[in-house]
């Protein structure tokens, strides 16, 4: 048993540096899901920002609109879609670098979650917050951005945490536009060997360790975000 | 506390009506609240009080008539209302200290952000309020570890380190369990003492009858009744007052 795991593991990942595979995936997963949740958190902040000012105010309301036909698209659609769209409609007639292309369709995609997710942490705080810094002279941009905002963050990170877990995860189907990620490399490698549980288990491990790497540290930052609540 | 009106007003308030839809809250209100006023408003819930004070600063926008502040009209279309707001402070019924913030930060984040304040003098302000009102050794703590009492006074704090010329009580007492009213009511008396123009909007009939110069009855969204506080609660003329001062005395 051990001796054909030996030579299975041997097959799959030293024979011709088939570990190049997993390892650029691994790569290329990270730099996605890495950018695509920076672009996702300045999206969706923008547009929660937008719809609770238009919630608040009732001003803005034309970009309340179109942020509204943004997160029903994106949320009513296939992220699968989404990408193809972009790179073969969108993009279809330029040589366009295609990780950048998945950067975008995953940062769009995640930008509608995080903006809801952001726009429940918004709404989430008494108005009375709101009201003490309004009375204090600060005006409603300031009063946001020292007031309500970082609260509304710390009550959200955990939904954050978690959209960004899934996030990553979704990135397993970049493949589709011919990208070597992470599971397209573990699948590159079933191809050759016809080997399959050794690189798809692989796969699987690599991505349950960087979830709970990831998860570890956002309960770090939970953690010291909660000092106030004694 | 016997009048001693000097003859410009700090807040005027003309004609001022507010309605929430259908619903008329505040009606024709008409009063000057002169410098150094300790003015209390007192009437049954639902009688447009706080509305009315809320109307001050325009956290509710008035629908209708004008209310001039230091002699500038603060309704005005094209005012700032947040600069003038620097300088009415306003505590709140339910406190709302902010609770990402150390007491510290509660109290230097308006004057270091909006008056430019360095760091270092904002903190002495503070600091040397807090030992006013006693709560000195809280200043590292944050709002969830302190009594509602010690809120409040923290909240009084913090409007008073923007130094406003006029402080606007919204039932301040209204969120306290019963033995911590006091301590802010004194915090409230020691303000009135030294000439700061208040405004109050309680149910402490004690307190009006006490500090106040000025005390103001109102219901269904007039002001029905003002007198100083012994004629108003020894000799009420208006039905009305004397049946709430019947039910709350």
């Amino acid at each position: 048993m051990s001796d054909k795991f030996r030579a299975d593991f041997y097959q799959n990942f030293i024979e011709d540096d088939r570990w190049k595979y997993m390892v650029n995936g691994l790569g290329n997963t990270i730099k996605i899901t890495f950018f695509a949740v920076l672009l996702g958190i300045v999206l969706g902040f923008l547009v929660a920002l937008i719809r609770s000012t238009y919630e608040k105010t009732r001003k803005l309301w034309f970009l309340d609109m179109l942020c509204r036909v943004y997160l029903t698209v994106i949320r009513g659609t296939p992220v699968l879609i989404q990408l193809m769209i972009i790179y073969f409609v969108v993009f279809g007639s330029m040589r366009i670098d295609k990780v950048l292309v998945s950067v975008l369709a995953f940062g769009i995609n995640s930008g509608a979650y995080v903006a809801e997710i952001f726009r429940s942490g918004i709404m989430s705080i008494d108005n009375g917050q709101f009201e003490a810094g309004r009375s204090l002279g600060f005006n409603y941009r300031q009063t946001m951005f020292y007031i309500v905002t970082p609260q509304a963050f710390k009550n959200v990170l955990p939904a954050l945490g978690n959209e960004f877990i899934v996030l990553l995860k979704e990135t397993s189907v970049a493949g589709y536009i011919a990208i070597q990620e992470l599971t397209k490399g573990a699948d590159i490698i079933r191809s050759r060997t016809y080997n399959a549980y050794m690189p798809l288990l692989a796969a699987g491990a690599i991505y349950l360790v960087m979830v709970m790497i990831f998860t570890h540290f956002v309960q770090k930052l939970e953690r010291r975000l909660r000092n106030s609540d004694h | 506390m016997t009048t001693d009106y000097r003859t410009d007003a700090l807040i005027q308030v003309k004609h001022l009506g507010k309605r929430f839809g259908d619903l008329e809250v505040l009606k024709d209100i008409n009063v000057d609240i002169r410098k150094g006023d300790v003015v209390c408003v007192i009437g049954p819930s639902g009688s447009g009080k706080s509305t009315f004070l809320r109307c001050l600063n325009r956290l509710e926008e008035p629908t209708g008539g004008n209310i001039l502040f230091e002699g500038v009209d603060i309704t005005a279309p094209k005012t700032d209302i947040d600069k003038h707001r620097q300088k009415m402070g306003m505590v709140f019924q339910q406190f709302n200290l902010f609770p990402h913030m150390t007491i510290m930060k509660n109290l230097i984040i308006a004057p270091m952000k909006l008056q430019g304040r360095p760091q270092k003098e904002a903190e002495e302000e503070a600091m040397r309020l807090l030992e006013r009102v006693g709560l000195a050794d809280r200043a590292g703590a944050y709002p969830s570890q302190l009594s509602g009492g010690q809120k409040q006074r923290i909240a009084i704090v913090r409007a008073l380190c923007m130094k406003p010329d006029v402080m606007l009580f919204d039932e301040p007492t209204s969120a306290l369990d019963p033995e911590m009213v006091g301590e802010v009511l004194n915090v409230m008396r020691d303000l009135a003492r030294e000439r700061m123009t208040m405004v109050v909007v309680t149910h402490e009939m004690g307190f009006a009858r006490e500090v106040a110069n000025r005390v103001m009855f109102m219901d269904d969204g007039y002001f029905l009744e003002e007198n100083a506080p012994e004629e108003f609660f020894a000799h009420p003329r208006n039905e009305r007052l004397k049946n709430f001062l019947s039910k709350v005395l």
